[in-house]
């Protein structure tokens, strides 16, 4: 393995450390409190060429591999104090565009890639249901043709970007026994008939992340907005969540990094009992832990990025880098706050923001319990 | 119509390194006020009113990166003087000077300064070289006359000053002529096929040589603690006998 940069890999991740640190945190506190997406944030990143990143140059983006990717990411999360934005952006790259990159037709790729590279379109994907989580391909929302159209029928929960996207990657399946065998794919753009994005969801943390239920009424699709084959939705959903598993909490390496140096500069700054509080073993332990845990994630997500640019399977690596950043990003919030004291628990600060950002890393894209499932079943248990 | 651009790679003054979290070393950037010059000449060409804007730049192949940041934001390409010496603002002006002579721009629009070391000269000295108009600290470009003028507002302590100077030109800018766009990442792949021309003195025909030597460079001494006083008379006391920033007679 080797991760050395070369000088073209390093000056875009310096350029991508220097628009995050300088363009993307304003108004971040507001906007947590109020639940509001930073449209403007997200346009600055489209421009900049961030949702583009892995898009093929034929289609407006840059084409750069999955290790160039996710250390540009690790350096927007880095730079960038909004992780619900960033979340945002992590749905759409690998729930929306992901899927149309390896599944979709040369007509579809051409008519959605460039807006979905430049920002001007916002994507997502409706997979989740009331009754169909974890089991992700026990879900109930049905398709039939009728007259060269497809018609969905049935309800989404948890649909990161739903209020804001222009264009869903919507999951259902034409007979429930067929399990996952029966599942397709559809391109659905924003109002079309039938489709009704209800209410926007409240949450603990990523609240700049807008989320919602929708709901599909004989929701009319036209038939070239099938997403890959007829029944072959499953296989394009866990390629899709192996992407997201994999990459996701890149951004996540770089918000703990953020941690580690603000807890190194205050550590050294707060006096109590007459020295600084990083003098105290107590107080320095917790920062080793947090390097380290830094350092380890680290080199997860590069591995991980660095087999999946030589087309080896990741599916373990991917289910091990999100279960084992996850619980290192809570950790060093956790830690953090204690670190910080009092002060790490006001608003304010914008620590306790960072964990309530890093729950849900344990929930989202599988929990760490189905995270643990994967890895045990690709050991033989 | 063409736009020269020189511009200065000097160390990045947003560059926090965090003691002891080892995560950067100190960073080299486009200095801030070239920048602005390299933006209002884009922005220039953009409107269609001239068609070249070319970069210069002094420096050892280490500038290369702030190049093709320039060429990132739009420079169409650049020259690099290949001299790694360190050069004072007389010597800096030679060159360009002979830069201007191969270049032939319409207009050479710089940084009034260069903030590591803050001379505010070479625009000045290479105006008198050439024996070019100059128009200094500009917050403002227009141009008149079917592009054989320009119209400069320059911003001075006694308020803003408005000139007119006959093109070619030297323009140096201030602060607030315009905010700098960011570099995009397709911005720095398509800087990547742009021509960079490396050229040396002795390729130019000048011969420099430094006219002012620096003998050190030194941090300002720290500030000491501040004290507490317990009564307006103690502070009139000290801010009289001690700082001295009052006379004895006031009041």
């Amino acid at each position: 393995m080797d991760f050395a940069w070369s000088d073209q890999q390093r000056e875009l991740l310096d350029a991508v450390g220097r628009f995050a640190t300088q363009q993307l945190n304003y108004d971040v506190i507001e906007n947590d409190r109020e639940g509001v997406f930073n449209h403007d944030a997200w346009k600055k990143c489209g421009d900049f060429g961030i949702q583009g990143l892995l898009v093929p140059t034929d289609y407006g983006g840059l084409g750069t591999d999955p290790l160039t990717t996710v250390a540009a990411l690790e350096r927007l999360g880095y730079g960038c104090k909004d992780n619900g934005l960033l979340f945002s952006i992590n749905a759409h790259m690998w729930t929306a565009i992901i899927p149309l990159v390896y599944n979709g037709s040369e007509a579809q790729k051409k008519k959605y890639l460039p807006g979905l590279s430049n920002g001007t379109l916002i994507g997502g994907n409706a997979m989740s249901e009331p009754n169909s989580g974890s089991d992700a391909f026990s879900l109930s929302t049905t398709v039939t043709k009728k007259n060269s159209k497809y018609i969905l029928n049935g309800s989404k929960i948890f649909v990161t970007n739903g209020p804001i996207a222009d264009l869903l990657v919507v999951f259902a399946t034409v007979d429930k026994t067929r399990g996952p065998n029966g599942i397709s794919a559809f391109l659905v753009e924003k109002n079309s008939p039938g489709m009704n994005v209800a209410r926007k969801l409240e949450k603990m943390g990523l609240r700049t992340s807008p989320m919602a239920e929708v709901f599909f009424e004989n929701c009319e699709v036209p038939v070239e907005n099938l997403l890959g084959k007829e029944g072959g939705g499953a296989f394009l959903f866990t390629r899709s969540m192996t992407w997201e598993r994999g990459c996701i909490l890149a951004s996540a390496v770089g918000s703990m990094q953020r941690l580690l140096e603000r807890c190194i500069r205050y550590a050294n700054e707060r006096k109590q009992g007459g020295q600084s509080i990083g003098k105290y073993q107590l107080v320095a332990s917790k920062i080793v832990d947090m390097k380290v845990r830094v350092e380890s994630s680290r080199h997860m997500l590069y591995h991980y990025a660095w087999l999946s640019g030589r087309r080896k399977a990741v599916y373990l690596e991917a289910a091990m880098t999100k279960l084992y950043i996850s619980d290192c990003w809570v950790k060093c919030c956790e830690d953090a706050i204690q670190i910080h004291g009092g002060y790490g628990y006001m608003t304010e600060y914008e620590v306790e923001r960072e964990l309530r950002d890093a729950i849900g890393s344990k929930l989202y894209s599988g929990t760490s319990e189905i995270q643990r499932n994967i890895v045990a079943s690709m050991l033989g248990l | 119509m063409k736009i020269l651009v020189p511009f200065k790679s000097v160390p990045d003054p947003n560059d926090a390194t965090v003691a002891g979290a080892a995560v950067s070393t100190p960073k080299s950037v486009i200095n801030p006020f070239d920048e602005i010059a390299i933006e209002e000449a884009l922005r220039i060409r953009e409107r269609g009113e001239v068609s070249e804007v070319v970069g210069v730049t002094i420096g050892a192949p280490a500038v290369d990166e702030q190049i093709r940041a320039a060429l990132a934001m739009g420079v169409d390409r650049a020259i690099r003087i290949d001299d790694s010496r360190a050069l004072d603002p007389y010597a800096v002006a030679r060159i360009l000077g002979a830069v201007v002579e191969k270049e032939a721009p319409d207009v050479v629009i710089m940084g009034k300064q260069a903030v590591d070391d803050d001379s505010n000269q070479v625009g000045q000295m290479l105006a008198g070289l050439l024996g070019w108009p100059q128009a200094t600290f500009v917050s403002k470009i227009e141009f008149l006359d079917n592009k054989t003028r320009a119209r400069c507002t320059r911003e001075t302590d006694a308020g803003l000053e408005v000139v007119e100077v006959d093109l070619p030109a030297i323009i140096t800018t201030d602060l607030r002529l315009n905010e700098p766009r960011y570099v995009s990442l397709p911005g720095l792949m398509r800087a990547r096929r742009k021509p960079i021309e490396v050229l040396n003195c002795d390729q130019l025909g000048v011969t420099v040589r430094p006219l002012t030597t620096v003998l050190s460079i030194a941090r300002p001494p720290r500030r000491a603690a501040g004290t507490r006083v317990e009564s307006i008379e103690e502070l009139m006391a000290k801010l009289r006998q001690e700082a001295k920033v009052l006379s004895q007679y006031v009041f």
